[in-house]
């Protein structure tokens, strides 16, 4: 029997999707040089972020999620652009022990001008990108896809059509033995004891409900209660009941299979299974937590349509209605509207989305990379205060 | 999109409850797969519609899981919403 997957062997055993060399400005004022390499290199792709070292409370999550990200299975090889701050060694550190082999690091006052730091990036990451051509993808268990589930602008129909529908796709790939990862912790808020219920073991179960409660904590110290005003009259007019309900429609992207664990932002999954990991709901900071815990790839479901991609994840757009995915083509890979239109059924939809993330698995190209959508945030707990 | 082939959507085998896919009226009758039900309210699309038989405190099961509970018994056909049903846990008419 043939292989089901075709995929890039890493050194550390971990499974590449993509074979993307990155160029990763590690001070915000880098960003704008690091566009402009990508741009005039033969493939390399680049991220921008606002960070400039600031060494406040978010400091330690902020180096753990450039180290995650730099070393994503799904790249070849990351260009470092560094200022000179100390803890750019240490993200670079972090990058290695997490399975990055490949890498250069290029230090603006070692170079001494700008000139000259793009065009030794520019060299350096064509250099990487001929390599990167010239590697073969070789058979692959299913455990090589690490998926990552993600919705945003959600609508009346996301807890009916796509977010299920997927849950089905989840369910077949962790029955196969492929991870799946179900985030944003402020959209279970109200089912997290349901989803404790489909833990492997109390242990489990009781970390989703704790993470839920840190979550809301935090969000009771802004002074925001949001359970009270759940589900909100919008809802409710829509046909929604019960804060259960509507947290549920937004966890059926993770199906029905057990939660083999928990992950912090940002963690990455051990051994095969399902897991949810504490994401805030802000989609582009959720993406950046997934690259940082080596997901390799996503599929994320929209009710309103968004452009949203990731330089290194590959990520497969699924609509929830029909009339969306027919305005914007170029942005939605899938529709799953036929469900609410009678047309299709949920399990046909399943497959269908199933059947994608396979092929885009094996290489085909979503309409986010296709459209170059490079997007990265990161994501802070606190106020950022200079020092 | 009026005139769906399917009138009702059910999300798990366990449940208790279909999502109309249409605007429903008082004595349409839905025949789809194994169910045959008479509507017995106005049920616009995107709402609950009972397919079995609720006893007062009952669960209600979407998904496959439990999201409430009946706070009145509710019959074959009725639309199930916050008017006879509440969430287990903090909900907006508890708080």
């Amino acid at each position: 029997m043939s292989a089901p997957l075709k995929a890039y062997k890493r050194a550390n055993g971990a499974w590449g999707l993509r074979n993307q060399v990155l160029i990763l400005p590690l001070h915000s004022a880098l960003s704008s040089t690091a566009r402009a390499i990508a741009d005039n290199s033969d493939g390399a792709v680049a991220i921008s972020h606002d960070w400039s070292g600031e060494k406040d409370n978010d400091l330690a999550r902020i180096i753990f999620t450039l180290s995650g990200y730099a070393s994503n299975p799904n790249i070849f090889a990351t260009i470092f652009l560094s200022i000179g701050n100390p803890e750019e060694e240490q993200i670079i550190k972090g990058a290695q022990a997490l399975g990055l082999t490949r890498f250069s690091n290029l230090l603006l006052p070692e170079i001494g001008s700008m000139e000259k730091l793009q065009q030794q990036a520019l060299t350096i990451a064509n250099g990487y990108v001929k390599e990167a051509s010239a590697e073969v993808r070789v058979d692959a268990p299913w455990s090589a896809i690490v998926l990552g589930l993600e919705c945003g602008g959600s609508d009346a129909l996301s807890g009916i059509t796509a977010n299920p529908a997927l849950g089905v796709a989840s369910d077949r790939l962790v029955e196969l033995g492929a991870s799946s990862v179900l985030g944003e912790t402020t959209e279970i808020l109200g089912a997290e004891h349901l989803l404790a219920a489909r833990a492997i073991d109390p242990a489990v179960g009781k970390k989703i409900v704790e993470m839920v409660a840190r979550y809301e904590d935090s969000i009771n110290y802004e002074g925001i209660d949001i359970r009270g005003a759940q589900p909100s009259r919008g809802n409710i007019e829509g046909g929604l009941s019960t804060l259960e309900e509507k947290s549920l429609g937004a966890a059926k992207k993770a199906g029905n299979a057990p939660f083999t664990g928990t992950l912090e932002f940002g963690e990455i999954p051990k051994v095969a299974g399902l897991y949810f990991m504490d994401t805030p709901g802000h989609d582009i900071e959720q993406l950046a937590g997934f690259g940082a815990g080596h997901i390799n790839v996503v599929v994320f479901t929209s009710g309103r349509g968004t452009p949203t991609g990731s330089a290194i994840m590959p990520t497969i757009k699924v609509s929830t209605n029909t009339p969306m995915y027919e305005s914007i083509p170029d942005l939605i890979d899938l529709d799953a509207g036929t469900i609410a239109d009678g047309i299709e059924t949920l399990a046909e939809v399943g497959d269908r989305i199933f059947d994608e993330i396979v092929h885009v698995a094996n290489g085909q190209l979503t309409k986010a990379e296709r459209g170059g959508h490079h997007e990265f945030a990161l994501s802070r707990m606190y106020n950022t205060v200079v020092r | 999109m009026t005139n769906p082939t399917r009138k009702v959507l059910i999300l798990g085998e366990r449940d208790n409850i279909a999502v109309c896919l249409a605007d429903l009226s008082v004595g349409d009758f839905i025949e789809q797969d194994e169910l045959k039900i008479k509507v017995l309210n106005l049920i616009p699309r995107g709402h609950k519609i009972a397919t079995k038989a609720i006893a007062k405190d009952e669960g209600i099961i979407k998904y496959g899981e439990r999201m409430g509970h009946a706070i009145a018994p509710i019959s074959i056909g009725e639309h199930v919403h916050v008017h006879n049903i509440l969430g287990d846990r903090l909900s907006a008419e508890q708080v």
